[in-house]
């Protein structure tokens, strides 16, 4: 049995879903993301587990123990609120300690853990400030180690970083990675930013309106989709409308005026989901999808292409190679290899 | 921040000087050398300063004054926590009707509450007693440290009581480690201004206080109804400087406008 498990978790405000039947499995020491828009239940789902809301419905088993009959006080779970929530009349050794005071630890280990964990998080020279004398990502770094000092069975994060520019955010969330590897706690973080949920967890769960989308590894969700939802939440895609028909055990795809062969059996109007990294240029050759180069945009690394198609308009990303690139005003043709192509039935079967 | 126009600034001029003068005259007046209300025109005296110490019972007054302000205002600012965090924090039943209630006493006139205290005093055998005044006074500055005590409980995130649940802390620890501390700056800035609000309490005083508990403001009234000498001007110069000093030591210690605006130690 799986060490964390949500079982057809739920919860509703009055006629409100807030979270309908969610149920997951947390390995021991894997990290998890909560993955969706605001609103679409990943607090909830989160205080559920740290007891703070309670649930409608369903069970959460830790280690096969009932947690939703246990206190908030009791469970031994580590807490990182999006807003820090530290102690403000309280240093950040002494915001450190008060887990350990609560578990009634000695005075010196309880120093030598408090010390320990604020080498950790890259503290150890701030044990004496005050919150209020610290920078947002230090006091991240506080409330992450007051909730790691304890060490809780599951850590549970909320929108940690949100607060964060964008470098630091980035800084922190390798540090984080890193810190979840040492310790090995199992972790669930709450994000709506896609790229932090991919660069952290072993596995994302991806949340629309209360529901799961998708649960799956990071790679898997991006480069396989289980619905629409979830391709166009975790980074752009081009969706283009086709048909597909079998023939002979192959399946044959047209996009306008591009062929392609498939081994998905799918029969009819089909819609076509290609990530734009995954497209290439090439010549105008017969079969091949062709289009109009529209504009090109220069990002550094990259270019980003808007080419105009008989299928409507695609969007192509091209690594900055520093070879020579089509134009705008261009013809160019576009192929993709047919693994990197979702199909869905249009009318919604899958 | 703007800077203010001439008409700005006088306007603010003839304001402070409106509230101050009475209290300069009041000043002036105690140290007059004359024996009625007067402007000292010709030389300054303490001789009315001397004379208070002829009145041992505006000594007495000044102590029940005290005492009394004290004694209500931390019973009355130990009945607003729970009231307070109630309010702040749940959505329950009867939840605004309570809230008005306890805003009541702000809305009844002094003088219907003190004829109602008389009565009901009397009654049960609490009439001229110190601890009648004392309860009276509570149902009196109950609303003003209400109001601070629930200013700084909604303003404090929930999330950080919730961290200390998290971290194994009971209800009662999380309240004496966590919430207590937090909502401090409210419950001092609540307890100062109850205090002077009972303090300055004299209409339903009057009915209350009976001989031997009567308040400094209520034994000054009752003086000045039968004498129009200058003690009492000497008795409010006192108070005057009594305050004066309490405030900046205020000052000293913990800074006025965080007392005042019932702000946190710990916020810039
Ligand atoms: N106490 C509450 N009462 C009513 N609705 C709530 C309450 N808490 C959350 N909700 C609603 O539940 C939905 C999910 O909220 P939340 O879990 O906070 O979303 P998010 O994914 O942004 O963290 C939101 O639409 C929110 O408005
Ligand atoms: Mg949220």
């Amino acid at each position: 049995m799986s060490f964390l498990v949500l079982r057809e978790l739920k919860k509703t405000y009055g006629d409100f879903v807030a979270v309908e039947a969610l149920s997951l499995d947390v390995q021991r020491g894997e990290f998890i993301s909560l993955l969706g828009p605001s609103g679409c239940g990943k607090t909830t789902t989160l205080q559920m587990v740290a007891g703070f809301v309670e649930p409608t419905g369903g069970a959460i088993l830790l280690d096969g123990h009932d947690l939703v009959a246990m206190k908030p006080s009791r469970r031994g779970l580590g807490v990182v609120f999006q807003s820090y929530a530290l102690f403000p009349h309280m240093t950040a050794a002494e915001n450190v300690a008060f887990g350990l005071e609560m578990q009634k630890v000695g005075r010196a280990e309880r120093d030598e853990r408090v010390r320990n964990a604020l080498e950790l998080v890259g503290l150890g020279g701030f044990a004496e400030r005050y919150p209020r004398r610290m920078s947002g990502g230090q006091q991240q770094r506080v409330a992450l180690a007051r909730a790691l000092v304890i060490r809780p069975h599951v850590l549970l994060l909320d929108e940690p970083l949100s607060n964060l520019d964008a470098k630091l955010r980035e800084e922190m969330q390798i540090e984080l990675r890193q810190i979840q590897r040492t310790v090995g706690t199992t972790t669930i973080l709450v994000t709506h930013d896609q790229s932090e949920a991919m660069a952290l967890s072993d596995r994302i769960v991806v949340m629309n309106g209360g529901r799961v989308e998708q649960i799956a590894a990071p790679q898997e969700a991006y480069e396989r989709p289980a619905t629409p939802f979830v391709a166009g939440f975790l980074g752009k895609t081009n969706e283009l409308s086709g048909t597909a028909r079998v023939e002979g055990g192959e399946t044959r795809v047209v996009i306008a005026d591009g062929r392609w062969a498939s081994r998905r059996p799918i029969d009819g109007a089909v819609i076509a989901s290609v990530r734009p990294e995954k497209i290439a240029f090439a010549d105008c050759a017969a079969g091949r999808l062709t289009g109009l180069v529209k504009t090109r945009i220069f990002q550094g690394n990259h270019w980003l292409y808007r080419i105009e198609t008989l299928a409507g308009q695609v969007f192509v990303i091209r690594q900055n190679g520093g070879e020579p690139m089509p134009a705008e005003n261009d013809k160019v043709g576009l192929t993709w290899r047919p693994e990197d192509m979702a199909l869905r039935a249009a009318d919604g079967r899958r | 921040m703007t800077r203010n126009g001439p008409l700005a600034l006088l306007y603010h001029a003839l304001f402070v000087v409106f509230m101050l003068a009475p209290i300069v005259i009041v000043c002036i007046v105690a140290f007059t050398p004359e024996g009625y209300l007067s402007l000292p025109t010709h030389g300054l005296s303490l001789r009315w300063f001397r004379t208070i110490a002829q009145y041992p019972e505006f000594i007495r007054a000044f102590w029940v004054s005290i005492w009394l302000g004290a004694l209500s205002s931390a019973i009355a600012l130990s009945l607003s926590v729970p009231a307070a965090l109630a309010i702040a924090r749940y959505r329950f039943k009867g939840r605004d009707a309570l809230a008005t209630l306890f805003m009541s006493p702000l809305m009844i006139p002094p003088v219907v509450l003190g004829i109602a205290f008389l009565r009901f005093f009397s009654l049960v055998g609490l009439g001229g007693t110190f601890v009648g005044l004392v309860l009276s006074h509570v149902v009196i500055v109950f609303p003003f440290a209400l109001r601070l005590t629930l200013a700084s409980a909604v303003g404090m995130d929930r999330a950080i009581e919730q961290a200390a649940v998290s971290l194994g802390a009971s209800d009662w620890t999380v309240f004496r480690r966590v919430t207590l501390p937090l909502i401090l700056p409210g419950l001092v800035s609540g307890w100062a201004l109850a205090f002077i609000q009972s303090f300055d309490e004299v209409t339903m005083t009057v009915f209350v206080a009976a001989p031997g508990t009567e308040t400094l403001p209520v034994r000054m009234f009752l003086y000045i109804q039968d004498n129009i000498d200058p003690l009492v001007t000497s008795v409010s110069a006192s108070v005057i400087a009594l305050t004066a000093i309490a405030l900046v030591a205020l000052d000293r210690l913990y800074g006025l406008e965080r007392l005042l605006a019932g702000r946190g130690i710990n916020e810039p």
